[in-house]
């Protein structure tokens, strides 16, 4: 009936939990006198607490709790309290009725039993009486038999009847009686019944009552309930408002308080802003003065350091330069060391390949030496007839076989001026170990050409290469020189050389034939040769340019192919070039002195030596012009390699071996197997013939060795002694 | 509104703006106007050519006022119509479960109540239908007592009706097994207050010999059977609770003791329809006259019933034969209300109880009420008790108990806990005896009612166990409300126990 009872069990529970530590001393306090008062109130509520729990003192609590409850718990509790009072009392006034209707029961069924006890007791008395009275009546009978007097008889019967009649008295009596009781029954029964109909009226009276009573009574509580809670209601309603407006208050006061407070901060704040804006100016202005200052110095010293810094990178420029001067010339040094390893790498190469060659060669011409012996004695002893030794090309050759190999153009001056140097210690030299050259082309002219070509066309030649050739030999020198020379003019193999040569050659003998014509003229045309000398110099120019232009792009397409060092090669030949076109001009001046000089020289060769020297160094340019220009054509398609020599022709080389072995033909081999079977069999001929010589020979020496036993045996002593002589015996078969 | 004898300045003035709208009512409105009346074309044409757009509004509201047929009632629709015919002819085409469901309402709603059952009995579910019906057959209808269904109840009722004024051998028992497969389903308690007896034909000079009826009735009794349940409950396949009384309402001067015979034909029709029944929860046979005989005769057949919760065989001739045999019951069924009240059960009747109570783990209720068991049976009772761990209800109002009965029972009270109601009203307790039962009170905190009512006990004591009674309520409802402190209270409880 009233759930909310619940609440006011937890309630207290809260409030105590919620108000000890405030109220009390609290554990955290820092004074140990009061943690420890602490603990000790905490563990008293706990005990407290625990044993109000063991006790089951709920409503004890609660009253306690009760008095700081509110006015509805309260009115409530009251209510619930009277409510059940009267529920109560109202059901035991309903089955007040009940009980009493049993109780009366119950005495009735006791009283019931009482007078059924009763009744049945008499009944047997009477039964009793009544029988005796009947056996006295059936004795009676018994004398009445006997009775003979009829006023006896009758006198007898009259008692009898009266006895009779008394019995049927008493009978009726007791049914009188009993009826009497019956009836006094019913008007209970009917009184009871009255009774109970009564008492059901009343039970539903006072249930309708009890009814109206408890919903009068529940609407009053309801209605006391309710006002109890509008009270309170209202109570919490006006205390809350109060609590509001006075928390409501302090808050205004407060933010007044606050306001007031922030201006005042405000307005200090303000001051202080002032102040330390002031100040900050002034600070401000101050650094500005000495940053200024600081800015001036430093750009002095800014523009000091410039100075300097000039100063450094002329000096790092010049160290620049140096350093590249020292660059090229190592280059230099290293492209001619590079060439002469490489050339020392391939005369080994070479050497060694030869001497491998002449070994092998050595050994097959030993075999073929051996063949040839066998094959005279054969012819000479076996066949009788007269042997010529087989003449061969390849039985003559002696070391590797080399077919106009293409030696390179510089590879070929060089063997030239050793040549021509050789020659001029010893002046009897063959022409003919120059295999390759032109017949009509000496080595000593070509020589002479080459000579001229160096010194008239220095201006092909790097400057920087001239100041370091200087130091060296005059060979050498113009090895080198011709090197660069041949590189500008791209030529590179043997036949190049030699289409030069020639073409100088041709040149002159063309020259002759107009000089022969026109000898007067010469002078004339000197000098317009050296006219036009400028002239031409200015196309070669041109030209060279030009050439320069497609060499680059050959340059380019060989890059592709060749190898890193090559593309070294051939960017110093750039430079080489370029450096060329910038000292032309001083070149020429030294080339012009050169040639006076050479003139002199050519003069008295001219004396000595009539055909080739009749070149002038004025020509040499035109010629080498007219050269370019023939040369340009076949050499566009100009083969990538560069080295000829790395690849040896060894197309003929297994030709040579193959045919070393085929020195003895076939028919001759064929021959050779005939005779060998022929002579096999009379070889067999004349073994067979041997052993039998010597079985004959064993055969006869045993003839003998036995003739001398037998001799020895009849020679013998014992012979005489017997009386019958084996020999006797023994003559007879013999006989 | 617009004078006749000034329509000139407006007719100018809209003339310039609208001419069209001037001419459509004059145009239109003798055409519209031939219909309704031919008297009044040439009124209208000559107002409309007068009044412009007001004479429009004049002949629209004259159309329909003049209109005959126009009629404010809609057409009912269809669907409407639809459910007004199913409703018309339910009883020959039933039609519900087809339908939408807010038409499955509206038709129920409009459903006759005096539909045959045979339609409406496994159709419809609606109870506001059966409401319906039982308000209108029953002006006092407790739906509650019928487990909150109308339908339950109608067919309840409707099922006891029949039963209360068959006849037999004069109604015709198909009446009510024809009724079996359509309420088999909602019928799951019956509650008879009356069984007819058999009509006889030499009824009236029989009326003399009413006080000899009952050794009479004996004689008589394969006539006066009454009608047998046996067909009806094995056809009903969720009864409950079966309520019974042999005996005949209202018969006023015609009263006879024969009308209140449960012969033995009877009890044994019954018991077989009773251990037949095994969904029987509660079987109630009271003011009956069942006798020892019939009452053993009824609880052998209940023994080892599986469902049978409570038996009620008050205002009885049991004796303490019928008694040994309820005692019987009670260690062989899950019997958990016993009701034994107004019967002539005596001392050995109790001590047999007593005997099976001691270790029943079942009963809750107990109730001999109104018998005579006695000091003897009382005390049997009491230590009974003390073993005894499930009985919370124990009735012996009425029962010629004294002082030995009350001493026993404040022992056992002071350390009961499951006892909560006990009545020992209309009993001779005395004072000593009341003394030594508030004893027993103070110890006990589970007892929430102690019945002493005129048991010769002293006011004071009676008032004083009163005190105690309202602390354990009170307890009691604190437990209930909150359920942690009923198990603290109950060790505390332990507790002392174990220390006392």
């Amino acid at each position: 009936m009233n759930p909310p009872g619940s609440l006011g069990v937890l309630e207290p529970n809260v409030d105590e939990q919620s108000s000890t530590p405030i109220l009390g001393p609290s554990i955290h306090s820092d004074n140990p006198q009061e943690r420890i008062q602490a603990r000790r109130l905490r563990i008293a509520a706990r005990l407290e607490a625990r044993r109000r729990e063991a006790l089951g003192e709920y409503l004890d609590g609660k009253k306690e709790s009760e008095e700081d409850q509110s006015k509805s718990y309260k009115q409530k509790e009251e209510s619930r309290l009277k409510l059940a009072k009267l529920l109560l009392c109202g059901t035991e006034l309903v089955t007040n009725i009940q009980v009493a209707t049993d109780i009366r029961e119950t005495h009735r069924r006791a009283e019931e039993e009482e007078i059924k006890r009763q009744r049945v007791e008499k009944l047997e008395n009477e039964v009793k009486t009544s029988q005796d009275k009947f056996d006295e009546i059936t004795s009676k009978w018994e004398e009445g038999k006997q009775k003979r007097i009829p006023q006896e008889l009758w006198e007898m019967l009259n008692t009898q009847q009266l006895h009779c009649a008394g019995l049927i008295e008493d009978k009726n009596k007791l049914i009188s009686e009993l009826q009497q009781e019956l009836k006094s029954k019913d008007d209970q029964y009917v009184k009871d019944l009255k009774k109970q109909s009564d008492d059901i009226c009343l039970l539903l009276e006072r249930m309708e009552e009890q009814v109206k009573h408890v919903m009068k009574n529940f609407r009053q509580e309801l209605q006391l309930i309710e006002k109890a809670f509008e009270v309170e209601r209202q109570e919490l309603l006006t205390s809350n408002k109060k609590k509001w407006e006075r928390a409501l208050q302090a808050h205004n006061s407060k933010e007044l308080e606050y306001l007031m407070n922030r201006i005042k901060k405000v307005e200090d704040y303000e001051k202080e802003l002032n102040k330390q804006r002031i100040w900050d100016c002034e600070e401000y202005n101050m650094i500005k003065i000495k940053l200024e200052q600081d800015v001036q110095i430093l750009e002095q010293q800014l523009q000091a350091m410039k100075a300097t810094y000039q100063l450094n990178q002329e000096k790092l420029e010049y160290n620049f330069q140096v350093l590249k001067k020292r660059d090229e010339e190592s280059t230099v040094i290293k492209s001619q060391q590079k060439r002469k390893i490489n050339r020392h790498f391939a005369l080994i190469d070479g050497e060694k390949f030869r001497d491998v060659w002449l070994m092998n060669e050595d050994e097959a011409k030993d075999l073929i030496d051996r063949v040839f012996a066998a094959d005279r004695i054969i012819h000479a002893q076996h066949l009788g007839l007269p042997w010529t030794a087989p003449d061969f090309w390849f039985l003559k050759n002696v070391g590797p076989i080399s077919q106009q190999q293409q030696k390179s153009a510089t590879q070929i001056v060089e063997e030239v001026l050793m040549q021509t140097e050789e020659e001029v210690e010893e002046t009897a030299s063959e022409p003919e170990s120059y295999l390759d050259l032109p017949k009509q082309v000496s080595a000593r002219t070509t020589k002479k050409i080459l000579m001229l070509l160096c010194d008239e066309s220095g201006f092909l030649i790097e400057s920087k290469l001239l100041s370091l050739l200087l130091p060296l030999e005059k060979s050498e020198r113009y090895l080198l020189k011709l090197d660069a020379i041949f590189s500008a003019l791209g030529i590179e193999s043997e036949d190049d050389l030699y289409k030069l040569v020639n073409f100088f050659l041709k040149y002159r003998a063309h020259r002759i034939l107009s000089v022969q014509v026109k000898p007067l003229q010469q002078a004339s045309v000197e000098q317009t040769s050296v006219a036009s000398d400028l002239e031409l110099e200015e196309q070669l120019e041109m030209e060279e340019e030009q050439e320069e232009s497609l060499e680059e792009e050959e340059e380019q397409e060989e890059g592709l192919e060749e190898e890193g060092e090559q593309e070294e090669d051939l960017e110093e030949e750039e430079q080489k070039e370029e450096e060329e076109e910038q000292e032309e001009d001083l070149v020429e001046e030294g080339v012009q002195e050169e040639s006076q000089v050479e003139e002199g020289e050519q003069q008295e060769e001219k004396k000595t030596l009539p055909s080739p020297w009749l070149i002038h160094p004025n020509d040499v340019l035109k010629i080498l012009e007219a050269f370019v220009m023939s040369l340009k054509k076949p050499r566009d398609p100009r083969p990538p390699v560069r080295v000829p020599k790395a690849t040896r022709n060894d197309s003929r080389d297994s030709e040579y071996w193959h045919a070393l072995t085929t020195v003895i033909s076939p028919t001759k081999q064929n021959l050779w197997d005939a005779l060998y079977s022929a002579l096999q069999k009379y070889h067999l001929v004349l073994t067979q013939r041997a052993k039998l010589l010597m079985e004959n020979e064993a055969l006869e020496q045993q003839n003998t060795e036995l003739q001398m036993l037998l001799q020895q045996y009849l020679d013998s002593k014992i012979n005489s002694q017997l009386r019958v002589p084996p020999t006797q015996v023994l003559r007879m078969p013999t006989k | 509104m617009q004078d006749p004898g000034t329509p000139a300045p407006p007719m100018s003035a809209l003339s310039h703006s609208s001419v069209a709208p001037q001419e459509r009512p004059s145009t239109v409105g003798p055409t519209a106007s031939t219909q309704p009346s031919k008297a009044s074309v040439t009124l209208v044409s000559t107002k409309s050519k007068k009044t412009g757009s007001l004479g429009n509004v004049h002949r629209m509201r004259r159309i329909i006022a003049e209109d005959a047929e126009w009629s404010l009632a809609i057409v009912p629709l269809l669907t409407e119509l639809c459910i007004q015919h199913i409703v018309k002819n339910f009883a020959k085409n039933p039609i519900l479960k087809q339908l939408l469901p807010e038409h499955q309402q509206k038709v129920l709603s409009h459903l006759s109540t005096d539909l045959p059952l045979e339609v409406t009995a496994n159709l419809i579910e609606d109870e506001n239908y059966w409401r319906r019906c039982c308000m209108q057959r029953w002006p006092v209808c407790h739906v509650a007592r019928h487990g909150g269904s109308w339908k339950h109840m109608f067919f309840e009722r409707h099922l006891e009706n029949l039963l209360k004024h068959f006849i037999p051998g004069t109604t015709d028992p198909a009446v009510i097994l024809n009724l079996v497969p359509l309420c088999k389903n909602y019928v799951r308690r019956i509650r008879m207050d009356q069984f007819l007896p058999p009509v006889r034909l030499p009824h009236t000079p029989r009326t003399g010999d009413q006080s000899d009826s009952g050794s009479e009735g004996d004689m008589d009794e394969p006539d006066t059977d009454h009608y047998q349940l046996g067909d009806l409950v094995a056809g009903l396949s969720y009864l409950e609770e079966l309520d019974l009384v042999y005996g005949v309402k209202d018969c006023g001067m015609n009263f006879e003791w024969n009308l209140f015979l449960f012969t033995f034909q009877d009890c044994q029709s019954l018991a077989a329809t009773i251990k037949a029944c095994h969904t029987l929860k509660v079987f109630r046979l009271t003011r009956s006259k069942v006798d020892d005989d019939k009452a053993r005769i009824l609880i052998r057949s209940l023994l080892d019933h599986p469902a049978l919760e409570e038996l009620d065989l008050s205002h009885n001739l049991i004796g303490d034969r019928g008694a040994r045999g309820a005692a019987k019951l009670l260690s062989h069924s899950r019997l958990r209300v016993l009701n034994l009240a107004n019967n002539q059960v005596r001392a050995p009747g109790a001590q047999s109880l007593a005997h099976a109570l001691a270790h029943n783990t079942n009963l809750i209720s107990l109730n001999l009420r109104l018998n005579c068991i006695e000091d003897e049976g009382g005390q049997a009772l009491a230590h009974a008790l003390q073993t005894n761990k499930c009985l919370t209800t124990l009735h012996l109002g009425g029962n010629e108990l004294s002082e030995p009965t009350a001493t026993l029972l404040s022992q056992v009270l002071a350390f009961n806990t499951t006892l909560t109601s006990i009545n020992l009203s209309c009993n001779h307790i005395g004072l000593d005896g009341g003394k030594q039962l508030l004893e027993g009170m103070t110890d006990n905190k589970t007892l929430l009612e102690f019945d002493l009512r005129l048991s010769d006990v002293a006011q004071e004591s009676e008032y004083l166990i009163g005190q105690a009674l309202c602390a354990n309520r009170e307890a009691a409802r604190q437990r209930a409300l909150n359920p942690s402190h009923f198990m603290s209270s109950m060790t505390a409880n332990v507790l002392e126990n174990s220390a006392g």
